[in-house]
């Protein structure tokens, strides 16, 4: 490891010159922006280094598809990795039996049941509460976002409606409320062409 | 309840929104969320890793791994629209496992890096040709110079991070990162 160091001819090292330019040319060094030696290696820098993203950008675009059982392989593997979560009682009128749904199984259920609307796709859920103790009332937050153009207000509200049918009709947790967060819009399309 | 068939049909709608409901769903157990994510995210990790272990056979699998990976630690992802450069920088740290795994007096695999090719309109036919050059230039690198070029400037690391991944001092990846530097210029100097 005793190569010398890159240095340019005016004594600055390409060291000093790619950690000048990671940093965005700050805190401003004029012992380099007046320097022509050290202007033209840091143009010669930015450019390789905006090159080097185009040509992976290019790789990735040109790349030929990986066969299906590529895709299949990866999928086989995580669905053996479910996320159970916890186990959520139901009740039996045989004391001796015992039934459970996971979590993961109610989660599921609640973007099922969201994704049969029209406009809007939903992120994350949570049950917040002790869903895995008989009668504890549960909040559910979800986040969402919503298709450009669609009105937020009713999407909302028909998103709390099919959940709280939804888990009513699939499952015995008491839903004290269903909150409901509006992160982001998507499919927007811009009309105009940016100048 | 097997409300996660009911997941499909919809699995083309979310391919429009963003990482973060995509990450937030797959946390949560969404299978039809990760693949998405996979389909995203699968091409540049795919030709990144190629670039890195020098076969696109070796890079399918290495990127493969790395997506197991990625669904087993998606629950650590503290911010979701972090995910791309946390997919690269996990596939970052398969393609280098799987470099050290090689038995070292074996011969390496025959690099088989993709030339872009030139099917493009005149006006970008010089373009091209840069990105080409930059394409020998990064094929002629010793190893470890290229390795620590594309962790830096394709995966984003930083240099603390690209010595926890190569197992080197800072000090030591700094160097090296600025030998690549200076041969990759050195070479593309006819494009200056």
């Amino acid at each position: 490891m005793n190569e010398p160091e890159p240095t340019l001819e005016c004594g600055k090292t390409v060291e000093e010159l790619g950690d000048y330019l990671a940093a965005d040319r700050t805190p401003y060094d004029p012992t380099i922006e007046t320097c022509p030696v050290c202007l033209n290696e840091l143009r010669a820098l930015a450019r390789v280094s905006r090159l080097s993203g185009d040509l992976l950008a290019q790789d990735a675009a040109t790349l030929p598809a990986p066969p299906d059982t590529w895709l299949q392989a990866i999928m086989h593997n995580i669905h053996r990795e479910m996320r159970a979560g916890r186990d959520l009682p139901l009740r039996h009128p045989d004391p001796r039996v015992r039934i459970t749904v996971t979590e993961g199984a109610v989660l599921a259920l609640i973007r099922a049941a969201a994704d049969d609307l029209d406009g809007l796709i939903v992120g994350k859920c949570e049950l917040l509460g002790d869903a895995d103790r008989p009668g504890a009332s549960v909040d559910v937050h979800l986040t969402a976002s919503v298709r450009w153009g669609r009105p937020i207000p009713e999407l909302s509200t028909a998103l709390r409606d099919v959940v709280s049918t939804a888990l009513g009709r699939h499952t015995e947790l008491d839903i004290a409320a269903v909150d409901v967060t509006i992160e982001d819009l998507h499919g927007y399309v811009a009309t105009k062409e940016v100048r | 309840m097997a409300a996660s068939e009911r997941e499909n049909p919809s699995s083309h709608r979310l391919r429009l929104v963003n990482d973060e409901i995509l990450v937030a769903r797959a946390v949560d157990g969404d299978t039809a969320a990760f693949e998405t994510l996979v389909q995203r995210h699968g091409p540049l990790m795919r030709a990144y890793t190629s670039r890195m272990v020098g076969s696109r056979t070796e890079a399918d699998d290495v990127v493969q791994e790395a997506f197991i990976v990625a669904w087993r630690q998606l629950p650590t992802l503290r911010n979701g629209g972090s995910v791309k450069s946390w997919l690269m920088r996990i596939a970052s740290r398969q393609a280098l496992a799987h470099i050290r795994r090689r038995p070292t007096d074996a011969a390496l695999p025959p690099r088989e890096v993709p030339v872009p090719t030139d099917t493009h309109p005149e006006n970008v036919a010089v373009r091209n040709a840069e990105l080409r050059a930059l394409s020998v230039a990064l094929d002629k690198l010793p190893e470890d110079q290229r390795q620590c070029w594309l962790l830096r400037e394709i995966a984003e690391l930083s240099y603390n991070e690209m010595a926890e991944e190569l197992h080197l001092s800072p000090a030591t990846v700094r160097g090296k990162l600025a030998r690549a530097r200076t041969n990759i210029t050195a070479q593309m100097d006819g494009w200056r």
